[in-house]
Formats: structure tokens, sequence, C-alpha cells
């Protein structure tokens, strides 16, 4: 019923989220920017992730033990998308914080954003 | 010709983002200082639950669809994957962002707000 993978899915967003708001604190989740590429990216991992998945000629293949089961949309484990999100979650507030370090110093733009 | 599914999985992926950066004024790949203190946290943190999944065996490759060298036991594509799909989000984020901040016009002048 909930494998490993289940629970990781589940647990990364939460982790990421509380690493986002307890260390980076970029503000990104406050952003409706970040929303839309989340948005964007899902679709698109709709697609890309199908294919991937699709059971007919899967490339990636689960272990049923490690996932709930629930596949959707297509054959796509539903766990993929809390993966998903985790990694794309924390590429958008890692890059905001490497930019505003690059900002940072004498070049520094006083109340910018 | 089925070997190189993934990869060409992972080439659309790059091949129909690259407009972002080349017309849509995004600025990811130019920016490859902050990109690489992106990636390195992503691609240690994801590609690592990766590593432990597949050690499990949670999860697993298909030989057929994949082009067989491996890096640590995964296939090189899907190393691949942890640089490709970041900066697929990467670019549809810095699109979006300029969208808001306005397009860039001849002489460095800002259109829009």
């Amino acid at each position: 019923m909930t494998g490993g993978y289940t629970i990781g899915a589940i647990c990364a967003p939460v982790v990421v989220v509380a690493v986002e708001l307890t260390a980076l604190r970029t503000g990104i989740l406050r952003r409706g920017r970040f929303w839309a590429t989340i948005a964007i990216t899902l679709a698109f991992q709709g697609a890309v992730d199908g294919w991937l998945t699709k059971l007919s000629a899967p490339i990636v293949l689960y272990r049923p033990a490690a996932i709930s089961g629930v596949r959707w949309p297509w054959d796509i484990p539903v766990e993929d998308f809390g993966f998903a999100f985790a990694m794309i979650t924390l590429t958008l507030a890692l890059w905001e914080r490497a930019l505003r370090c690059g900002r940072a110093g004498p070049a520094a733009e006083p109340g910018h954003e | 010709m089925d070997a190189w599914q993934y990869l060409i999985v992972l080439g659309s992926c790059v091949t129909v983002t690259l407009p972002l950066e080349l017309i849509g004024g995004a600025r990811v790949y130019r920016r490859p200082r902050a990109l690489l203190a992106t990636l390195a946290p992503v691609v240690a943190t994801f590609a690592g639950w990766d590593l432990i999944a597949t050690r499990r065996g949670d999860w697993w490759f298909s030989a057929r669809y994949t082009l067989g060298p491996r890096l640590a036991g995964l296939p090189v594509e899907e190393w691949l994957f942890f640089l490709v799909v970041p900066v697929c989000a990467l670019l549809t984020y810095e699109v979006l962002g300029r969208g808001a901040r306005g397009l860039r016009l001849p002489g460095g002048r800002r259109a829009g707000r």
C-alpha cells in the first residue's frame, strides 16, 4: 500500500519547503511566478514521464511494493510528482539564492525586488 | 534505435526549451556560476535518492531503452536527467520573470514597467 517511494514522495516536498522557509528564505513560495513554473513543469512532466513509465514499453520500472499503485495520468506513478515538485522547488529556491549572492557585495542593488 | 529512447526524450526536452534562452530572453546557460551553484546540491540530493532507491530495488531502468553505459549503477541518461529537468524548469521560471520585468530593447533600455 505505502512503499518506500510513496513515503519519500510525501516527505521530500515537505522537507524542501521546510528548507526554503527556514534556511534559504528566498520568499519564492509566495510568488505567482514560482507556482506558474511548477504548473507548467508538471504539465510537461505528464508527457515526458508518461513516455518513460508507460507500462506497454517502460523505460523506468517500479517494484510494485515500493509504490502505492496509483498511476495517473496514464501509467505515471503519482509518487513521481512528489519527487518532481521537491526537485523543482529546491532548484528554483537555490537559483534565487545564487542570483542574490551574485548581486551581493559592492554591486548590490538596494531595494531591488 | 530502441536503445536511444531515453536519450531522445532528454534531447527533446533540451531542444524544446532552448529557444527560451535564445529568443525568450532567459539567462540560464549564460550564468554558469549560478547554474553550477544550483545544480550541485540538486544533483547530490536527488541523484542520491535515486542511487538509494535503485539499490533497494524500488525502481530500475530498461536495458532495452537505454544505451548501456552506467555510472555508479545508473544509466548515463539518468544522470543527464538531473541536469536537463532542472534547467528546463529554470528556463521556464526565467522567461516568466522577464515577462514581468519587461523585455530588453536594443540599447539596454527596458520596455514595460
